[in-house]
């Protein structure tokens, strides 16, 4: 009878511990904010690896995104509806949803995981122990960098992204189907609400959040070699991934009655 | 020297992806929100609350898109004034009214400006266009609708309670069950009708069939000779009917002894007189026979 309670009760005090650790780095990281002079270079460079580089994959990311949902809304459309509303279908979709949600699991893969084999391959290279000897704080230099560039990129990128992809949808539907720019206008512009742009910002901001916290602490946590590099970038990457599906749904929950005009 | 460069790299490249996205982004929602980033000039109008009017609805001159709602105030005397941003190469003519019209089927609203008629006459920047009433919008339809629904609903529930509370549905079943009885009832006389009208005309055919043609041929002969008597007695009608006339006319004219007898009163009064006269005489030769005769014999 023990021995049936004991496994859960196992499990529960492993979670509670897990989120125990991550609560500690989360009040690091906060408490290594009060040393810029640490932080700032890495921080513009990272802005660079996580931003700048990250743009061509993002543009050609929402630009298919775009012109295939414009693509398939317009042939879905029943006769009588006015096109117009391809339009507006596509706004709605991108700015939304699919603009920071599709960023945000695309930069998962390649900036997420290449933040947890960076950080756990110093780790295992004894590097993060070489700083704390020359008394850097290694939270302050590896990981605040990378989550600050992270909150200001993800809704950079976003926000380009939603642009490509917009733009994509005009193109697709001007040359491909009967859609004039007129049409594809006055969709974009019918019930717009610039709060919606601001929505879709403040999910590009919990997601980056939810990207750099989770695969720093994951390289950083690190164990056992190349094998441990391998494993905690795995799971960094699902970790991530899961959380950025969670804060879409709070996100949405919280702020959905705010978005219509 | 190498590391400088880079850092300045870096932070030049970034400075420039977050400008770029900036200037994209904000001008991108500004585009869609206003319709355009253009400058113009500004129009006024009054709508009553609930014209449902925001910041970026497009106003609209005779259909084509001249501006945007740049500000809607709410006033206390139960008015909305809405500043709108006209485009600067848009003018609006003097005889124009400002309508809140529907824009989709999606609840978005626009200004519709529609002028009477064209002029060369335009109001000024600044001023207030007269606005008019507005099409019914999908709130007023749907009220419609609910007060139809409700009529409809009022209508059925008196038929319910007319037709089936009240029997009227059984009734009319039984008007119906009695229709298609009396129909029965109908089919079946037809049917005896036709059966026997079929009958006759056999026996006809059968009588005709044996008709002699010749007996048919004199009796033909001998209608047409009576006819051709008929026809000579009637000529023979005709003259005499001629000579009645013409007779008639003789007397109704005064011609001739008959017709002065008849047309003439003085004979008649005179004749009525002699017949009294001779009355009396008759009277009196009974009375006093002795006067008149005086019989001896011998």
């Amino acid at each position: 009878m023990l021995t049936l309670l004991i496994r859960p009760m196992a499990g529960i005090s492993a979670m509670l511990n897990a989120l125990g650790k991550r609560v500690y780095y989360g009040r690091d990281m906060i408490r290594a904010l009060a040393e810029p002079g640490t932080w700032w270079v890495e921080f513009i460079r990272q802005m660079r690896a996580i931003g700048v580089e990250s743009v061509p994959l993002t543009v050609i990311v929402a630009a298919f995104l775009g012109g295939v949902t414009a693509f398939q809304t317009r042939y879905q459309l029943f006769a009588g509806v006015q096109v117009s509303v391809v339009g507006l279908i596509v706004r709605q979709s991108i700015v939304l949803e699919l603009g920071p949600l599709l960023t945000a699991l695309v930069l998962t893969g390649r900036v997420g995981a290449r933040m947890t084999a960076e950080i756990g391959t110093m780790r295992v290279t004894e590097q993060i122990d070489a700083l704390e000897t020359l008394a850097y704080d290694p939270i302050a230099f590896l990981a605040v960098p990378r989550v600050l560039a992270a909150l200001v990129m993800l809704p950079t990128l976003t926000m380009l992204a939603n642009v490509a992809a917009i733009t994509s949808a005009w193109l697709t539907l001007i040359l491909a189907t009967d859609v004039r720019t007129n049409d594809f206008v006055d969709g974009l512009r019918l019930s717009f609400n610039m709060f919606q742009v601001i929505y879709s910002l403040i999910k590009a901001v919990c997601f980056g959040f939810a990207i750099s916290f989770v695969c720093s602490y994951q390289g950083y946590v690190t164990e056992s070699g190349a094998e441990g590099v391998g494993k905690s970038t795995a799971i960094a990457v699902v970790i991530a991934s899961v959380c950025i599906l969670l804060f879409d749904a709070v996100v949405a929950a919280i702020l959905a009655p705010f978005i219509q005009a | 020297m190498a590391v400088k460069v880079k850092k300045r790299r870096d932070e030049v490249v970034v400075g420039a992806l977050l400008v770029v996205t900036l200037v994209l982004g904000l001008g991108g929602t500004l585009w869609i929100a206003r319709g355009g980033l253009s400058r113009g000039y500004a129009m006024f109008a009054k709508f009553p609350w609930g014209a449902g009017l925001k910041q970026g609805q497009p106003v609209l001159l005779a259909g084509v898109n001249i501006g945007f709602v740049s500000d809607v105030q709410l006033v206390p005397d139960g008015t909305l004034l809405v500043n709108m941003t006209i485009k600067r190469n848009y003018k609006i003519p003097i005889n124009s009214t400002a309508t809140v019209e529907a824009n989709g089927i999606f609840g978005d609203q626009l200004i519709a400006v529609t002028p009477v008629r064209a002029t060369t006459e335009f109001l000024p920047e600044r001023d207030t266009i007269p606005t008019g009433v507005s099409a019914p919008g999908i709130p007023d339809l749907l009220a419609k609708g609910d007060s139809i629904a409700k009529n409809v609903n009022l209508l059925t529930a008196n038929l319910r309670s007319e037709f089936v509370d009240s029997g009227g549905i059984k009734q009319i079943r039984g008007a119906i069950n009695d229709m298609t009885r009396l129909l029965t009832q109908i089919t079946t006389v037809v049917t005896t009708q036709s059966r026997e009208l079929t009958t006759t005309q056999e026996q006809v055919r059968t009588l005709l069939a044996s008709v002699d043609e010749g007996k048919i041929d004199s009796t033909l002969t001998n209608v047409r000779a009576a006819s051709a008597n008929l026809e000579k007695m009637s000529r023979g009608l005709d003259s005499t009917r001629l000579q009645v006339n013409a007779l008639i006319d003789k007397v109704n004219n005064g011609k001739g002894s008959i017709s002065l007898l008849l047309n003439d009163p003085t004979l008649h009064t005179k004749l009525v007189g002699v017949s009294a006269q001779l009355d009396s005489l008759i009277a009196d030769i009974k009375k006093n026979p002795r006067k008149y005769i005086n019989l001896k014999i011998f």
